[in-house]
């Protein structure tokens, strides 16, 4: 059923609608970016400055936002949905042309009162983009090959933009929440069959294209991929990172060391120990016990969320809505994967918890459009 | 699929009988259909997302799992698959021209510890604070009782050290290999070799850089493990280097100086045989730099690259080679030499008075400022100091250690034609004994630009020509009067046919002006002055000896005599034959040419 076909007068207006927000995930939302701004307090060595202060202010912002489009109707969204990936694409271009270099990438650009990282925007409005095509797309034409090949090229698009910034971490989630939303829409299972088996082909020809001209990896990418294997291999290279993650996590034991109290990150052993490695910090200073807690809290945001995707029984709403469960879900199992080297380190950020703006700002527009369908759905 | 019709005839007929309408039939039938069909595509969507969440769920195990595993973890790093293997020898030896040791590794220990293995943690705080006394034993004891699971108690051990604290016999003392820089000469060379400390630091290992020296200039190459056995081979000579230190030491001491310095080069590669400056150090324990106090009486401090003086009449044989070398004089031409020669309110006037005029020749072996001025003015400004920036005094020399980039020659702000006359004998430039080295190779080899270099060459390592192997030529006989019957007597040593030029220059007061009574002594000799094959330069600071009734400072008196001393003991070393029997007692004066 589409929106077209139920009334909407049951839905509230006005600012009625705050009342009818999602308030569990608010305020779980609210909790995860509070743990956030207690470890940027600690990682700064108790200090509101450099990290802490910036943070809140942006999550302020955020949460105005998040506000915003949740106020908006949902097939408002599903409407413009096509144009916001095309800006997110123009973005994505503008970068690669007129982007601004940062820790070895180009993935920035200015526009003067911000530095946006259109990567980010793009999680977002891919997942718009596919709940939307397949809201249009009849039932029986899911399966179809040409109807399945176009989606995967809007996928593929970004995806390769992303790549060549470069930044793996953030083409592998648009993969990954791109694949993940087909699956969901009910595109036929034999189809991922087929990319799993390819993708293991995949892997073993960029094991193979090592040191050939047509290597299709950056060598500090192969590199990671040697440590992941091997932390032991260099121990103060690559290696370093999960190597000094490992111990902090190791000495934070059961229940920590205690608020303020870690050394491994404090003391500057990890680099990056308030962007990607935060995590880290939280574990040595609550424990096991506190980070088996953060782990629970995002479980808890992605429970609301399905719950969301699964009351509202327009198919927009309800794929958007799961697909923003999964590109949280895989933004956080990722960076704790990486942090506890389950999988290479490749650059995701703890979401609500690392310090960065353009993460943070799309996160809470997602969550925005989680409260618009939860506000806007049939009653 | 059995579809159902959405209009059964049989169902309508009937409708049709009992009046209703058959629409409402067909509505309800859509409606059905639609139900059916939303169920269905609900159904898959929910499979698919109970996949999803089983997905999740199993996420969600790894890593809560995961991090219990590694909660309940020791906190050590994890072991390196090969153990020990990764980490000898992961910097290059440094070895001199023939192959022996200047730098090499050793292997030490680290000592840390595990509280959470210990037996009886205050009783091993007390262990090792007896083994260590600096180590605070309150620290030690909160450290081991506390929640620490980890601590570092000592980054480097000696062997004697590490049996001791193995007595202690506490399971949580852990000693790690750590591998640290050795400099088995001690002091020697220590200038060149600069020394190393440790970059980022792990139990099973630890990375070592240059700090300084060539350390620091080849760390690049040093650290590459592909040089794994390929030394980095300096063109240092160890036993002439020892030579020059111990003949330069005792000089010092004799003469009063407070530093010196020494540089022993060969005129037609440019290679560096022997570079020493005083006072030095131990690379092995490279001090502090100071953070007060005039760095440049700084152990740290490398005269012989990095100390630019006016170096004084040494500069005079330039003047006359140029002028040679221009077609302007011969060695016979006479010049005025009348004092003082005055230039607007400045006056130059000679040490003492050498008569009315001298030929060329004369004034360098007699030294005369006036003389070599004259030379100065015929040769003009931009000739002159064309001639200076082709022989590399304008820039700090292209010697490969880091400090050489710090000897940048001090010029004139303004090149007048009054600093071309000052320049014209040491004055108004200055520049370092490296430089001067440079200098002097080029008049010895024949005329060739050296650069000089602290690496092993193969062969002669000519740069462009500055004047005629004529102009050369001549310039050698008047160095080697000089010692044969001027300035630099005290510089014969028989049988190796010495030249060289003295230079003793007041040095500059911090604020402006000279002292009257604190010299820069130098001498730089060539030898053997016929065919020359090394360039010797002494510099002493601040000398001043007492000899027949008067205190002397001049260089004659000074550095003249300890780099005599230094040619005696290295020209055998260095493979010279002497010409001659040996002298001593037998008296007769070598002349030659």
């Amino acid at each position: 059923m589409s929106y077209l076909e139920y009334s909407v007068k049951s839905a509230p207006s006005g600012l009625r609608k705050i009342l009818y927000l999602n308030w569990p995930l608010t305020i779980l939302v609210v909790t995860v970016a509070g743990v956030g701004f207690l470890m940027l307090y600690s990682v700064a060595g108790g200090s509101f400055t450099p990290w802490a202060e910036p943070q809140i202010k942006r999550f302020g912002a955020g949460f105005l936002v998040m506000l915003g489009v949740a106020m908006v109707p949902i097939w408002f969204w599903r409407n413009i949905s096509v144009v916001a990936y095309g800006v997110s694409i123009l973005l994505l271009l503008a970068v690669a042309f007129f982007g601004d270099v940062g820790m070895g990438a180009k993935r920035w650009i200015d526009l003067g009162f911000i530095r946006l990282q259109p990567s980010e925007l793009t999680k977002i409005t891919m997942v718009m983009l596919l709940a939307a095509y397949y809201d249009w797309l009849p039932a029986k034409r899911i399966s179809k090959p040409l109807w399945v090949a176009l989606p995967v090229l809007l996928i593929l698009l970004p995806t390769f933009m992303v790549l060549r910034q470069p930044d793996l971490g953030t083409s592998i989630l648009l993969l990954f929440a791109g694949g993940g939303l087909m699956f969901l829409a009910g595109v036929h299972w034999a189809y991922f069959a087929a990319v799993i088996v390819s993708g293991v082909g995949l892997v073993v020809a960029v094991f193979e294209s090592r040191g050939t001209t047509w290597q299709l990896l950056k060598g500090y990418q192969y590199k990671r991929i040697d440590t992941f294997l091997d932390p032991g291999s260099d121990p103060l290279g690559a290696g370093y990172h999960i190597t000094q993650s490992k111990i902090a996590l190791g000495s934070g034991g059961w229940t920590g060391r205690g608020f303020m109290q870690g050394t491994q990150s404090r003391l500057n052993f990890l680099p990056e120990k308030h962007t990607d490695f935060i995590f880290t910090t939280l574990a040595e200073e609550f424990g096991f016990v506190g980070g088996i807690s953060l782990l629970g809290l995002y479980s808890l945001i992605i429970i609301f969320c399905v719950a969301t995707a699964i009351a509202t029984r327009d198919r927009f709403s309800s794929l958007v809505t799961s697909g923003i469960a999964i590109t949280f879900f895989l933004f956080f199992a990722v960076n704790m994967s990486m942090v506890m080297g389950l999988v290479p380190v490749v650059g995701v950020p703890l979401p609500l918890v690392s310090y960065g703006g353009s993460v943070m700002l799309v996160l809470m527009a997602a969550f925005g459009l989680v409260h618009s369908a939860h506000i806007h759905r049939p009653r | 699929m059995i579809r159902i019709p959405l209009r059964p005839l049989a169902r309508i007929l009937k409708a049709r009988d009992m009046g209703e309408n058959p629409d409402a039939i067909e509505n309800e039938n859509i409606r059905r259909r639609h139900v059916e069909m939303e169920d269905r595509a609900r159904t898959r969507a929910e499979g698919r997302i109970l996949v999803l969440g089983a997905f999740f769920i199993c996420a969600f195990t790894l890593v809560g799992g995961r991090m219990g595993m590694l909660a309940t973890s020791m906190a050590a790093e994890p072991l390196a698959s090969a153990t020990g293997t990764t980490i000898v020898s992961q910097r290059v030896d440094i070895v001199d021209r023939k192959g022996r040791i200047l730098a090499t590794n050793f292997d030490t220990h680290s000592l840390y510890a595990q509280p959470p293995l210990m037996v009886d943690p205050v009783a091993a705080a007390k262990g090792l604070v007896a083994v260590f006394p600096d180590l605070d034993e309150a620290r030690l004891i909160k450290d081991f009782t506390g929640k620490r699971k980890f601590v570092w108690v000592k980054k480097r051990i000696s062997p004697e050290q590490k049996q001791m604290v193995h007595d202690i016999g506490d399971p949580g003392l852990l000693f790690g290999p750590r591998e640290m820089r050795l400099y088995p000469n001690g002091r020697l060379a220590a200038h060149i070799m600069g020394g190393a400390s440790f970059g980022k630091e792990g139990v099973h290992a630890a990375e070592v850089i240059g700090v300084a020296g060539v350390e620091k200039q080849f760390d690049g190459y040093l650290r590459d493990p592909a040089n794994g056995d390929k030394p980095l081979q300096l063109s240092l000579d160890l036993t002439v280097q020892a030579a020059t230190e111990r003949v330069l030491f005792g000089g010092m001491k004799l003469m009063n100086a407070k530093g010196a310095t020494a540089v022993v080069m060969n005129v037609h590669t440019g290679e560096v045989l022997a570079s020493v400056s005083l006072p030095d150090f131990d690379p092995n324990d490279r001090p502090r730099a100071p953070t007060e106090g005039d760095p440049s009486d700084s152990p740290l401090f490398n005269r012989a690259v990095q100390g630019v003086y006016e170096l004084g009449s040494v500069f005079k044989i330039f003047t006359a080679a140029q002028a040679l070398d221009l077609g302007l004089v011969n060695p016979e031409t006479i010049i005025n030499i009348r004092g003082p020669l005055r230039w607007g309110k400045f006056s130059i006037k000679d040490y003492k008075y050498y008569g009315p005029e001298l030929s060329v020749t004369e004034i360098i072996v007699k030294s005369s400022n006036i003389g070599t001025a004259r030379l100065a003015l015929q040769i003009g400004t931009k000739r002159q100091k064309a001639f200076m920036n082709d022989m590399g005094m304008l820039d700090p020399t292209p010697f490969e250690i880091v400090e050489a980039a710090g000897g940048k020659p001090l010029l004139p702000k303004n090149w007048s034609e009054l600093s071309t006359m000052t320049i014209s004998y040491g004055h108004g430039l200055s520049t370092s004994p490296m430089h001067l080295a440079a200098g002097y190779s080029a008049i010895a080899n024949g005329g060739h630009y050296v650069s000089p270099t602290i690496l092993k060459q193969n062969g002669p390592q000519y740069g462009p020509r500055l004047m005629s192997a004529q102009a050369a030529a001549q310039a050698r006989v008047m160095l080697r009067k000089v010692v044969t019957e001027g300035t630099a007597s005290f510089g014969e040593v028989p049988g190796y046919h010495v030249g060289g030029k003295t230079g003793s220059a007041d040095k500059p007061k911090p604020r402006g002006g000279y002292y009257d009574n604190k010299v820069i002594s130098t001498f730089a000799a060539i030898f053997p002055a016929h065919d020359p094959k090394y360039v010797v330069v002494v510099t002493l600071d601040e000398a001043s000896v007492f000899t027949y009734g008067e205190e002397r400072r001049t260089a004659g008196w000074t550095a003249v005599p300890v780099a005599a001393e230094m040619i005696t003991r290295i020209a055998p070393l260095l493979g010279l034959r002497p010409s001659g029997a040996p002298q001593g007692s037998s008296g007769i004066v070598l002349t030659s040419q």
